[in-house]
């Protein structure tokens, strides 16, 4: 009876197991053990080298891509995370208005990727798109401004449009959050003297601590893993100003076919983006554990 | 200082009048009680007075000086919530100095308030605990701690101990009553419970749908309530009340009873609704007929219920019931205890005997 069960049991776990192993596991182990071999011209030549890595450290392009990836990923969470507290807070708001623009402001999420780019890049192009036109035509500008083409500007201008992209989900989630603010504590902080600002400060913002931290989070490995925006949007260009972790390993593997170089890159990806995650795991215990007692 | 007056308070959501013109006076250092059934207005009349809701029309005033149109904090009120409303992520000194550092007050005047409210609540161990690690009674005592810091003209407390267990709450009750005492701060305290509004309060104001039915000290309300709700409201078990006419100054039961005579000046025959304590009846040998339906011992003393006919009456005695239930007993009501109502209006009916 007791053996029954467990063959049961093993054999109820068994496809999560195997598909783990063969989609997770497996792929994983492939590409550290490529970072680890020597590939000339899409050929394995040789297991058991550091080669990749060190060609990395002294490819010039990849001090470019980490200081992009840093603007990428810290900028854009950073970024999402303040407007979206913003945009809100202001929707936490009751009114006719805001109640229309919680269901809105959701449009950015449902558009796919490749649309989002592919609309963005002809808007922000450098001689038909409708944001430089509109920008010389009102007289800001001198001539039409080549956003994407700005080797200083264009890490900043997909920052812009990758905040568009994500930022509403961020603040649909911390407008939940502060609605769910108690209105006594509110209430209280109102006789206690506190004006709006003070209030925010010191009363919304530690209510809504916990989901603040777990959207920066959530918003950070989003960012981290968001390929399509920047590669459709610049392909890494122009001269490699825009090049990010993600598209750098891209071109590495799938135009230039070196296979090692890319495979150590993902491994230096995977161990950013595990380390995020083990913070987050970190925080996440440590508020459930001070949240314990309650 | 510290007097509040209210006039003719009226307050709508919409197009739905929930005060109806509230008028009421406290004198400064005064414990009154706002109290009535649910919906009554009485937390809405508080919230009002503490600038959280906006009146529609009327003045409230502090110490003469009209303070509608001012927010809360400039209005120098103190208040004291139903669920506490402490400050998760603040410690309880810090819950308790939150308006004195948002006053910008010096840190060592802040400590010092605060160690001396703590002193006063019996608070001063538990100063670095958070408010998840209290007990509910001790979450109260902060609450009240947080408003004695800032040392206000007014204290509102709003159904403060209705969360608590009933024992806590007859100690807190008593807790909240000394504090009075020694502070002598004006109070208005919000409650349901016509058991805290009788122990607590100086002047209590029975409201029922957005209008005061009464307000009077304890014993006033007790002893000559203006109207069936108040004779109802007030005082456990609640006042019987029966059909009756009067006949040649005195009030008979429908069916012909006699139950005593007239309070109040009658005409001949003329329809009333008589009311009368359950404390006030006592079992005799003539009198009322009634059966015995339910007995109820206490200790002390002893719930009876009885049927006559259509109604039910409840009475109380001291002494001990040697009839069972079933038996036909004959009750009387001790002279002077009956009070008249117009069955049409509810209010009392006044005046002297002719």
């Amino acid at each position: 009876m007791l053996r029954s069960d467990r063959f049961l049991a093993y054999a109820l776990i068994l496809p999560v197991v195997a598909a783990v192993v063969a989609f997770v596991v497996g792929p994983t182990y492939n590409v550290a053990t490529l970072s680890l071999t020597q590939v000339v011209m899409g050929m394995e030549r040789g297991f058991g080298t550091l080669g990749n890595f060190q060609a990395l450290a002294a490819d010039p392009v990849f001090g470019l891509v980490l200081k992009n990836t840093a603007i990428w990923i810290l900028g854009g969470t950073v970024l999402c995370v303040t407007v979206g507290l913003g945009v809100g807070a202001y929707l936490a708001i009751d009114s006719r208005m805001t109640g229309w623009l919680r269901a809105l402001i959701l449009l950015p999420w449902v558009l796919p990727d490749v649309v989002t780019a592919m609309a963005w890049k002809w808007m922000l192009h450098g001689q038909v798109g409708i944001i430089g036109q509109t920008l010389q035509q009102s007289g800001l500008t001198e001539g039409t401004v080549s956003f994407l083409g700005d080797p200083d500007m264009v890490m900043w201008v997909l920052v812009v449009v990758l905040i568009w992209r994500k930022m509403p989900l961020v603040a649909l989630i911390l407008c939940a959050a502060i609605r769910s603010v108690p209105d006594d504590q509110l209430e209280a902080a109102r006789m206690d003297g506190a004006n709006a600002v003070e209030r925010f400060r010191f009363v919304t913002l530690p209510n809504i601590a916990f989901s603040l931290t777990a959207v920066t989070v959530i918003s950070m490995i989003w960012i981290t893993a968001e390929f399509a925006l920047p590669w459709i949007m610049t392909g890494g260009g122009p001269a490699n100003a825009s090049q990010i972790m993600a598209t750098y390993i891209y071109q590495q593997s799938f135009e230039f076919f070196n296979w090692g170089v890319a495979s150590a890159m993902s491994v230096i990806n995977l161990v950013m983006l595990a380390s995020i995650v083990a913070l987050y795991l970190y925080i996440n215990r440590r508020s459930w554990a001070s949240e314990g007692s309650k | 200082m510290g007097s509040v007056a209210l006039r003719n308070i009226r307050k709508s959501y919409g197009a739905v009048e929930v005060l109806h013109g509230i008028d009421l006076d406290i004198k400064e250092g005064e414990f009154t009680v706002l109290v009535g059934p649910s919906g009554c207005g009485k937390s809405t009349l508080l919230r009002s007075i503490a600038g959280l809701e906006t009146i529609s029309g009327g003045d409230i005033a502090i110490d003469d000086t009209v303070i509608n149109t001012l927010v809360p904090k400039e209005r120098d009120i103190a208040m004291v919530f139903q669920n506490y409303a402490l400050y998760p992520h603040m410690s309880v000194a810090k819950n308790m100095g939150f308006s004195l550092r948002l006053a910008k007050e010096p840190q060592a005047e802040i400590d010092r308030k605060v160690r001396a409210a703590a002193e006063i609540l019996d608070l001063t161990a538990l100063l670095d605990r958070y408010p998840r690690q209290l007990s509910g009674g001790q979450r109260q005592r902060v609450a009240m701690g947080r408003a004695i810091v800032r040392d206000p003209k007014v204290f509102l407390f709003d159904e403060p101990l209705s969360n608590l267990d009933a024992k806590l709450r007859v100690q807190m009750r008593s807790e909240i009553k000394e504090l009075h005492q020694r502070l002598k701060t004006t109070t208005i305290y919000v409650t349901h419970d016509q058991i805290e509004a009788m122990t607590m309060a100086d002047k209590i104001v029975v409201m029922r749908g957005g209008h005061v039915e009464q307000i009077g000290s304890p014993l006033e309300l007790y002893d000559s309530p203006a109207s069936i709700f108040v004779a109802g409201f007030i005082g456990s078990p609640a006042m019987n009340f029966v059909p009756a006419r009067a006949t040649g100054g005195r009030l008979v039961t429908e069916a012909g009873a006699p139950l005593g005579e007239a309070p109040v000046a009658l005409s001949e025959g003329q329809s009333v609704t008589v009311g009368f304590r359950p404390e006030d009846i006592r079992l005799s040998d003539t009198g009322i007929p009634a059966r015995l339906a339910l007995i109820e011992p206490t200790g002390a003393e002893t719930q009876l219920t009885l049927r006559t006919g259509e109604t039910s009456i409840i009475m109380t005695t001291r002494d001990r019931v040697t009839h069972v239930p079933g038996d036909t007993v004959h009750i009387a009501i001790t002279p002077g205890k009956l009070h008249c109502f117009d069955p049409e209006t509810e209010q009392a009916l006044r005046g002297g005997r002719q």
